[in-house]
């Protein structure tokens, strides 16, 4: 990474990321509760999660005391952006790769990662997308036969 | 020296040319297939398992156990190279392996892990032939109150692994041992956290979890920074490690053998156990423990020696008792079946040739990849050469395709995606992905065996101090956990401190925002 | 950006419309050609509902490999692992029921995992049985240090006896809660992950004894290292001649894991059949024979019709007699 040091988030992430936390945590109590608690020496389906969600509620809090003198989170920049768009190429393989097969969205998933999100030339996305999943086909589902959905 | 003589005929049977080939060809088959996590070696060979169907029951099982190890070599290459550890055992050797990576060393990486694996392999053989009668009662001996006080001794490892804030990452620790309760409670077939899945009902697998948080994770976070000048592609300082690097790792690599081969023994959790073991024996042991996780060579070496001491280890309970250590073996013995012959206690005196053969091919194929490698290394760090924006797409789809094949459903890959985001975000939020994703392995391990032993004991607690093992590792786990503790104590309490007592820590986590080069 | 995108957008959208132009055959994708067509259309997959490796995974590969001989085209296995088979069940019955997809589909499934978990409970009615396939068989096993040689120790030893299973909801568990509760006799249910783990506790003398199937006990029996005590079979292994049945010693537990070939119901007759008559000339097959052997499993390749008898039959028996003696498998303890 040439860009440097990234610009931190502040004491503001710091609460949210705790919040966070905790409300994962007092979730994990409440579902406990509602699968039956039991006893140490005879637990039952929910001793050990409510256990866990017990400690990470309390970890949280701890995440919020120490939220202002902590500074190791980063804030979200316009690039960040960017992350969203590969998540999305990345969602539109998924629900479509069952249907379709592999190799439409994975030249569509190369294309944009190439042009798009990685700045090459037109030429090299195409001819480069292209033969990424040619080269997947010849390995996987030619050589190797994974059973992988695949059109042709 | 009788024990012996079948150990050396077993030699003459790989060494046959047609053996040998088969060998080969497994290995090569092995390391693409490795490539491709999720893929693993148990769902290869059953695929390739008709390939094998026209020639010997011997020459049958050493090509599958050859791709048994290619692939775990496979799998050494890419947490290395793209950050991907496609099985629980090399979770570890990202850590460094990766750093090493950045810094144009992959080369260092893959050759001490080459050696790492080829001297770890040997020292268990060896070991494997003249002790598994002795040593083969110890996997007996381990029951269920063993297994649990060895995974609370694991997760604590799990906190000293890492780097970042002591706080932050014993939140992803208990994060990964609330991720390891979802699915049926394997106790009373309650669902938990399940939100009427069908797809959840057997819990998360791990492949999905690790390819999201390491591989997809970094991938999503390195696109963010590509406003900039393009990332110029790693320099590539050396391709072999060098002498002082080779010095290093001698310790860590005697260490992670002995401690792989012991670990090995027992079925189920001894290949991670073990990888963690040496990983933090080593940073524990380093006069500079903060090298660890920022590319130190022993970081790679300890946990690919153990690693690979603990594969061929885990042949003892076969050998001995015929109880397959893990899925491999089980698929590797499933096509023992196929071919006529059935496995067990028996086979070593049944079928000396087979049983030393396959053994044998484990050991040849570990030299096969120590001379292959050496050309290799040098193609595969050229990989670092591509830029990012081709290398990224490129990884992306390896991710994807390969978290399908873990069991044939889309619903990993959405899975993947997800844990994509939390891999993202933790990096963004100063949190790593290392203790998460150790702990959801050793989560499961945790619950189910205390669940055992209460049952066991009809719900008297205090059977864990009294049988001799789990006893033992009781006093091992007080020590451990109260050195830091009196260490600290006596130098007047700057240190971070223990695990335990880390939710009312708040000074340890003052960690800068890491300036990245 | 937002322009960048949608151009992106175009240009995959022409690049997929030359792609579908060159389209050929030879995908894996569940053609939906329609009904009336030729069968076998292509490759017939066969969907296992376990990892591979195990043994509905092995007689499924076995089943395929050679079935594919006499239809003509690749049977290639498909292992779908989810919920005890639940997850690859549901996928099947919900599929085009052209015959191009087969499900090796477990009894337990049906009969043992709704004592459970109810909710994936799969119907029997969204399929149709082309052809059951075989026997495994559950022995009662125990350490040779445990004193126990017969069930009438067992019934006499007057203690509290840890038995382990191989998971909850399987038939490992439901022999011994049967068996258990039949003789009077206090247990303390301990659930391991399969049939290795709960092998290697009976080894150890972590527990007394463990229902296991078979093919995964034999080995340390024929070596001496695993007493066998009774069978859960209707009449006796042919394999453990000496052994008695549960049903002989005088309890009501039989218990056996029973596999059988499925298509989704609604499936064309003329296809089921042709279907039928591969699987039969695999069954007939010598290697097949050996196989069954080698893999202790005792051939029960019975018709469709009667597949569904036995198991509806099963199903019933086993929910009267756990409510009779008021078992709870979901409660380990």
């Amino acid at each position: 990474m040439t860009t440097g040091t990234r610009p931190a988030a502040g004491a503001l992430a710091g609460y949210g990321v705790a919040a966070v936390v905790v409300g994962l945590g007092t979730a994990g109590v409440v579902f406990s509760l509602g699968l039956g608690t039991g006893t140490l020496s005879d637990p039952a389906a929910g001793t050990w999660p409510l256990f866990v969600s017990s400690v990470l509620t309390v970890l949280g809090l701890a995440l919020a005391l120490t939220a202002r003198s902590t500074n190791d989170a980063e804030r979200f920049v316009p690039a960040s952006l960017k992350v969203l768009v590969g998540l999305g190429t990345l969602l539109v393989f998924a629900l479509l790769v069952g249907t379709v097969g592999f190799e439409i969205p994975a030249v569509v998933l190369a294309f944009v990662w190439l042009r798009f999100l990685g700045r090459e030339s037109w030429r090299v996305s195409i001819v480069g997308g292209v033969a990424m999943v040619v080269a997947f086909y010849l390995v996987f589902v030619v050589a190797l036969r994974v059973t992988i959905p695949h059109l042709f | 020296m009788d024990s012996f003589t079948p150990v050396l005929d077993g030699f003459a049977v790989v060494l046959q040319p047609t053996n040998l080939l088969y060998c080969l060809v497994g290995v090569l088959v092995g390391m693409f297939v490795g490539v491709l996590p999720g893929l693993g070696p148990a769902a290869t060979i059953a695929i390739l398992l008709p390939l094998t169907f026209d020639v010997e029951p011997v020459t049958a099982i050493i090509m599958l156990a050859g791709i048994f190890y290619g692939a775990q070599y496979g799998g050494t290459v890419t947490s290395v190279l793209l950050r991907l550890p496609g099985e629980a055992s090399s979770v570890v050797t990202v850590f460094d392996g990766y750093a090493l990576a950045r810094q144009g060393k992959a080369g260092t990486a893959l050759g001490i892990a080459a050696i790492g694996s080829f001297v770890g392999g040997t020292v268990s053989i060896i070991a494997l032939t003249f002790l598994a009668p002795v040593v083969a009662s110890f996997a007996l001996d381990f029951g269920p109150p063993e297994y649990a006080v060895l995974a609370v001794l694991g997760i604590l490892l799990v906190a000293t692994v890492s780097n970042g804030g002591r706080l932050k990452a014993v939140v992803a620790a208990t994060v990964g041992l609330l991720l390891a309760t979802v699915g049926r409670d394997r106790f009373s077939g309650a669902e938990r956290f399940t939100f009427d899945s069908l797809s959840l009902a057997d819990g998360l697998d791990f492949v999905p979890i690790a390819m999201g948080l390491f591989g997809l994770g970094e991938i999503l976070y390195n696109l963010e920074s590509r406003d900039g000048p393009l990332r110029p592609p790693a320099k590539i300082a050396n391709v072999w490690p060098s002498g002082q690097d080779l010095r290093r790792s001698t310790g860590a690599i005697g260490r992670g053998s002995v401690i792989g081969f012991v670990l090995g023994i027992l079925p189920g959790g001894g290949a991670v156990l073990s990888s963690l073991a040496a990983y933090a024996f080593e940073k524990r042991r380093a006069k500079d423990p903060s090298r660890f996780g920022k590319g130190a060579v022993e970081g790679v070496a300890a946990p690919e020696t153990a690693n690979n001491a603990a594969a061929t280890s885990s042949f003892i309970p076969l050998l001995t008792l015929g109880i397959p250590a893990n899925a491999t073996i089980a698929v590797i013995f499933g096509a023992l079946l196929i071919h006529g012959v059935t496995p067990g206690p028996q086979l070593v005196d049944e079928h000396p040739e087979l049983f030393w053969g396959v053994v044998n091919s484990m050991y040849i194929g570990n030299i096969l990849l120590l001379v292959m490698s050496m050309p290799l290394v040098g193609v595969f760090v050229k990989v670092l050469r591509v830029r990012t924006s081709i290398l990224a797409p490129i990884t992306v789809l390896i991710t994807l395709i390969g978290v399908y094949t873990v069991a044939n459903s889309t619903f990993d890959i959405l899975l993947v995606c997800v844990f994509g985001v939390l891999g993202y975000l933790m990096k963004k939020f100063g949190f790593e992905p290392g203790p998460l994703l150790l702990a959801f392995v050793l989560g499961s391990l945790l619950e189910s065996s205390t669940r055992r032993s209460l049952i066991l004991f009809d719900g008297d607690v205090t059977g864990f101090l009294t049988r001799p093992i789990s006893g033992t590792l009781v006093a091992v786990l007080v020590v451990v956990l109260l050195l830091p503790l009196v260490a600290r104590l006596r130098r007047g309490g700057a240190a971070p401190p223990a695990v335990e007592t880390d939710d009312t820590a708040p000074a340890a986590d003052r960690a800068p925002v890491k300036p990245r080069a | 950006m937002r322009r960048t995108i949608v151009t992106g957008v175009r240009g995959a959208a022409t690049a997929s419309v030359v792609v579908l132009a060159l389209a050929a055959c030879g995908g894996n994708l569940g053609t939906a050609g329609g009904a009336g067509g030729d069968f076998p259309d292509g490759p017939v997959t066969v969907v296992v509902g376990q990892d591979p490796g195990g043994s509905t995974d092995l007689i499924g590969r076995a089943v395929a490999e050679l079935a594919s001989d006499e239809l003509g085209v690749a049977l290639p296995v498909e292992n779908r692992p989810g919920a005890n088979g639940a997850v690859a069940s549901q996928e099947v019955a919900d599929s085009e029921p052209d015959g191009q997809t087969v499900l090796v589909l477990n009894a337990s499934l049906i009969a043992i995992t709704s004592l459970v978990s109810p909710d994936d409970a799969v119907s029997l009615d969204d399929f149709t049985i082309i052809t059951g396939i075989s026997r495994d068989d559950y022995v009662l096993v125990t350490h040779p240090e445990s004193g126990l040689a017969t069930l009438g120790d067992i019934a006499a030893s007057g203690q509290t006896l840890d038995f382990a299973t191989t998971g909850v909801g399987t038939g490992s568990q439901l022999s011994q809660q049967l068996l258990f509760h039949q003789m009077g006799v206090q247990g303390n249910d301990v659930p391991f992950d399969g049939g290795s783990p709960a092998l290697t506790a009976v080894l150890g003398k972590q527990v007394d004894v463990a229902s296991i199937q078979l093919g995964e006990a034999y080995p340390q029996i024929e070596a001496g290292e695993l007493v066998p005590l009774v069978v859960f079979s209707p009449e006796r292994n042919e394999y453990l001649p000496d052994v008695p049945t549960a049903v002989e010693e005088g309890y009501d537990v039989p218990v056996a894991q029973y596999r059988a070939l499925a298509v989704p119901a609604g499936t064309p007759d003329a296809t089921v059949e042709a279907l039928r008559s591969a699987f039969e000339a695999a069954f007939a097959d010598q290697g097949y024979q050996d196989f069954n052997e080698q893999a202790l499993l005792t051939p029960h390749e019975v018709s469709g019709e009667q597949v569904v008898e036995e198991w509806t039959a099963a199903k019933e028996k086993y929910e009267s007699i756990v409510e009779e003696y008021d078992i709870d498998l979901g409660a380990a303890g």
